[in-house]
């Protein structure tokens, strides 16, 4: 009965994730039923379904060295999951190169609508994550 | 004072603003800036005066100084040009800016009392080494300058098979040479940015793939153009798959090279009246803002591609 009820509260809380940019990525918290769970089970249920939507680090310190190599960034200069693309300098070329990169680079495909919503590093990483993950399950 | 009419290089020094004359229909008018021209800390911080804290904020908020100074001028180079064209009416700091529904910026005007100007159009582009606006009146603009040199890392084909139409992949493939084959594809790109930019309407909302731009000559070669006899080899031509007035014949292009390491592309609507062809009638000005004007057109610093008068 445990499992079921997670699973059938987990699937709205992935809809909602995924859908959601605005949600704080760092600070998900999943209770049902008011009690918390242990992150044991969660990770051993964590094909099932996502509770963070935050993606991986390795992710995003990759799309951080695309990044920097595309824009010629200057090493005192950070890049992080925070910094928007734009901030960094880059135009509207820098930007096509940049997710042309990030495809060669995750083996993936983006199409333009998405690649109009990356904003930041995270974004992108997050953007990533799902194609990569919608892939895998294809 | 007037400086359109001058063949010759004329400076103009004054620590104020001078007033110019607005371009008439279907004229532009382009400014720029080198950044390495300005050194001067004090003249920068009398420019960063001009800007409100908003666009004070943005200016700082990005990720190094390089970046911060391009930022800075482009700001200063819009809002004391758009003054001196109101002939001091309004101050550059007084200046309004906000963003049609589409995200284009755009002067308000509402927001400045007893004013009522003509419709001037302005758009600003700007690479690491140069600051460009173009300004018209009565018709929008939209103008985009590349570094001519600029590497592109991936592979000319699949940018284009992305981006551009069907003609344009053919041609671009075509280039053997892979050196004149970038070229070409920066050329293009900034045609397409500037219309982009001038549409207005953002990335998503613009036509990219199935609007063609060319210069005659090279259409004359290979696809038949059935008004070709009223266009001159530098003319640049728009070709559109879907059967639409509203995106077609409507705006015109010229290209030229600046300052010998830039391409500017610039796109304007065309007057309704005034739908057949003409090159663009263009006035280049290099400018350090508040401090001195060189007429440029004409010169070495502005060799016309295509398009041009």
């Amino acid at each position: 009965m445990a499992s079921s009820t997670i699973a059938a509260s987990s699937i709205s809380f992935t809809s909602l994730t995924l859908n959601n940019k605005g949600l704080a990525k760092n600070s998900v918290s999943l209770s049902i039923n008011g009690k918390s769970f242990p992150s044991l089970r969660l990770q051993a249920a964590s094909r099932r379904f996502r509770v963070s939507c935050a993606a991986k680090p390795e992710t995003v310190d990759k799309v951080c060295e695309i990044v920097r190599k595309q824009l010629a960034i200057q090493p005192d200069v950070a890049v992080t999951g925070d910094s928007k693309f734009a901030a960094l300098g880059a135009d509207s070329l820098d930007t096509v190169e940049i997710v042309m990169g990030l495809e060669e680079e995750f083996g993936i495909s983006v199409e333009e609508e998405s690649a109009q919503t990356i904003a930041t590093v995270q974004d992108a990483a997050d953007l990533i994550e799902n194609l990569v993950e919608k892939k895998g399950s294809a | 004072m007037r400086m359109q009419c001058l063949d010759t290089k004329f400076f103009t020094s004054s620590t104020s603003l001078a007033p110019i004359q607005l371009p008439s229909r279907m004229e532009t008018h382009l400014w720029y800036v080198i950044p390495n021209e300005v050194k001067s800390e004090q003249l920068l911080n009398k420019y960063l005066e001009f800007l409100p804290k908003s666009e004070k904020e943005h200016v700082f908020s990005l990720r190094g100084d390089e970046l911060q100074k391009g930022a800075l001028l482009a700001r200063a180079l819009v809002r004391t040009t758009i003054a001196r064209y109101q002939i001091n009416q309004v101050s550059p700091r007084s200046l309004k800016f906000r963003k049609n529904i589409h995200g284009k910026p755009e002067v308000d005007w509402q927001q400045i009392e007893d004013w009522h100007p003509q419709q001037l159009h302005f758009n600003i582009s700007h690479t690491k080494s140069l600051v460009a606006c173009g300004v018209s009146t009565h018709n929008p603009i939209g103008i985009d300058i590349e570094e001519k040199e600029r590497k592109i890392k991936h592979s000319i084909s699949s940018f284009a098979k992305r981006y551009f139409s069907q003609q344009e992949v053919q041609l671009l493939c075509s280039i053997s040479d892979p050196e004149i084959q970038r070229q070409e594809f920066i050329k293009l790109w900034t045609l397409k940015e500037a219309y982009v930019k001038a549409l207005g309407r953002g990335f998503s909302g613009s036509p990219f793939q199935t609007l063609t731009i060319r210069s005659v000559a090279d259409s004359k070669e290979s696809f038949h153009l059935s008004e070709s006899s009223s266009f001159e080899n530098s003319d640049i031509v728009v070709e559109s798959l879907e059967d639409s007035a509203n995106l077609t014949g409507d705006w015109q292009f010229a290209l030229l090279e600046l300052v010998g390491s830039h391409y500017a592309a610039i796109c304007l609507r065309k007057d309704c009246a005034n739908k057949c062809s003409h090159p663009m009638k263009m006035s280049v000005w290099r400018t350090i803002p508040l401090v001195e004007d060189e007429y440029v057109s004409g010169t070495d610093s502005v060799i016309a591609v295509g398009g041009l008068m």
